[in-house]
């Protein structure tokens, strides 16, 4: 319900929603309740997270945004960004998971390029779509190696130009950095972040890390397991995201909060 | 950009060591295959000196000359046979190919089908090709396109149920991505569990070509016809009853190296295949 009460305090800015979980739950064999109740607006081109132990229904939540699993009741209504009344389609949606997901047959270029490729587009369109988003994560010279050549920091980088391919309005990041290490971690938090602010796109974003989503998020929802709902939102205000706000008492203060509204 | 790796295949290393490298290559090979060699050769000279020394009958047990010696003899029928149970197993082998992948697909892509038909196909398996044979003999009569359907048999099930366990067998997650981003059912198949498969469908092919070997001969035994045309099976039947035993070991031994020789070009073949990408045949770093 907190959430609510955020909403009406931000409405003076009048943010355009873009996907509303209204009143969602997810009930798994009539007796596990993955998700209860769990209501959320996101307004266009914010960066939330969820935040959460494992088993607060994360995940679940973002299957049931993808359209991967249905939910028990509630609805999510993704608003199309040109304010008509049409629902937004699936194209506009963008996926990256925990792993890579990589076909290990396909170059990176043809990889990046499978969006549009199922989609049917001519091959020396997306392919240049694909040099043009590989350039964005910094992957240039990378196109005809393979896969399992890279390392995991640079499969991650494929599997996101991969989500970008096709100009998705919405991105949905499931635990996306959780397998990579600290260094390679952070180098890709502020590629994102470049990613985000030059496309304007919303993006949400699951992870474990408080410090991850301190650092990247306009807007975290702390959630909490058996049932899993949302029990805070926090909103961060815009700091310049760069190593010294890692160490900034407001950054400490947020990473507190938030591990507070953890152990709920 | 690239901060937190580079390639690991370490391939910019080599250049100047490259002749090394290829000399060491060529040295483990001498390990690799010096021991296995030098065995045999101590194997046929023992029997050599042992079979003289005795002096068993070579009906009963020929020289490792004396079956040298029958093969030069024989040398126009032996060719013959060999080649017409070449053609078998490889179109046996090929039939099997084509309908043991087409078969999986069909039955990959509706579970109704795989429900209703695989148990059946598992039954079908279990049935010796020897009881099978006699059948397809009635059926096809005796010749070339009984023993090409006999090899065919054996050949297929293999090739059917790897296939299929591949085709099954597809990453979760992958799925999940091909469905997020709208994939047709053609193209979740072709783009996807197809190729991911393909490691299974060599597997299966490796089995299915040595299996059509042993079926083709099989074949030749029941249903081969006289002359050069009824393979390395026939020629076999007819030594045996000739008691020409060192014809009967050398047509043995052409048919050991007819399998090896087809596995070994199978494995080859996949090699190619699935070298980029597959760990089963990637080189050891």
């Amino acid at each position: 319900m907190e959430s609510a009460i955020l909403e009406m305090k931000e409405s003076a800015k009048e943010p355009v929603s873009m996907l509303r979980i209204n009143n969602v739950s997810k009930i798994y064999n009539e007796s596990i309740t993955a998700l209860n109740e769990v209501n959320l607006d996101i307004p266009e081109g914010e960066f939330v997270s969820f935040v959460g132990p494992s088993g607060c229904g994360k995940s679940t939540i973002f299957k049931i945004i993808a359209g991967l699993s249905e939910p028990t009741t509630g609805k999510i209504e993704m608003i199309s960004p040109t304010q008509q009344e049409t629902k937004m389609d699936r194209n506009d949606v963008g996926f990256v998971f925990q792993h890579a997901t990589l076909l290990p047959w396909k170059s990176v270029l043809e990889n990046v390029a499978l969006p549009l490729e199922l989609k049917g587009v001519p091959k020396k369109e997306r392919q240049e779509r694909g040099k043009e988003v590989l350039g964005m994560v910094g992957l240039d010279g990378y196109e005809k190696a393979l896969p399992r050549q890279l390392s995991g920091g640079m499969q991650m980088r494929v599997s996101i130009a991969r989500s970008l391919i096709a100009k998705p309005k919405l991105l949905l990041m499931d635990e996306p950095f959780g397998a990579l290490d600290e260094m390679t971690r952070q180098n890709l938090h502020y590629e994102l972040l470049k990613i985000w602010e030059r496309t304007g796109m919303t993006v949400l974003f699951i992870t474990h890390n408080v410090f991850e989503s301190v650092f990247l998020s306009t807007k975290i929802a702390v959630m909490s397991a058996r049932p899993g709902r949302i029990t805070n939102v926090f909103d961060v205000p815009s700091y310049e995201r760069d190593d010294s706000f890692r160490s900034t008492a407001e950054f400490s203060h947020l990473v507190g909060e938030i591990s507070k509204g953890l152990q709920h | 950009m690239s901060r937190e790796a580079v390639n690991r295949t370490g391939q910019v290393v080599v250049n100047n060591s490259a002749v090394d490298a290829v000399n060491k290559k060529s040295s483990e090979l001498m390990k690799k295959t010096l021991p296995p060699f030098v065995a045999l050769i101590s194997f046929i000279v023992f029997w050599q000196v042992v079979v003289t020394l005795i002096g068993t009958p070579h009906y009963i047990l020929p020289k490792p000359t004396d079956i040298f010696d029958a093969a030069v003899k024989n040398w126009s029928n032996l060719s013959t046979a060999l080649m017409t149970t070449i053609v078998s197993a490889v179109s046996g082998f090929l039939l099997s190919v084509v309908g043991g992948i087409g078969v999986a697909v069909l039955m990959a892509s509706s579970k109704l089908i795989e429900r209703s038909f695989y148990p059946y196909a598992i039954i079908l398996q279990t049935i010796p090709v020897v009881a099978i044979a006699p059948i397809i003999v009635i059926w096809f009569g005796s010749g070339m396109n009984a023993i090409v359907i006999i090899a065919f048999t054996i050949g297929f099930f293999p090739m059917l149920s790897n296939t299929l366990i591949g085709l099954n067998a597809t990453d979760h997650n992958m799925k999940n991505l091909f469905y997020l981003y709208n994939a047709s059912k053609w193209q979740v198949m072709w783009k996807l569990r197809f190729p991911a498969a393909l490691p299974y469908i060599i597997a299966g092919a490796k089995i299915s070509c040595t299996l059509a070997v042993v079926g083709a001969i099989v074949g030749e035994y029941i249903a081969g016809v006289g002359g050069g045309a009824g393979g390395l099976g026939y020629a076999i039947t007819v030594a045996a009853s000739r008691l020409q035993t060192p014809y009967l070991f050398a047509l043995g031994l052409s048919a050991a190296v007819l399998g090896i020789a087809f596995f070994l070009l199978v494995s080859y073949i996949s090699r190619m295949f699935l070298a980029s990408w597959h760990e089963s045949e990637m080189e050891q770093e």
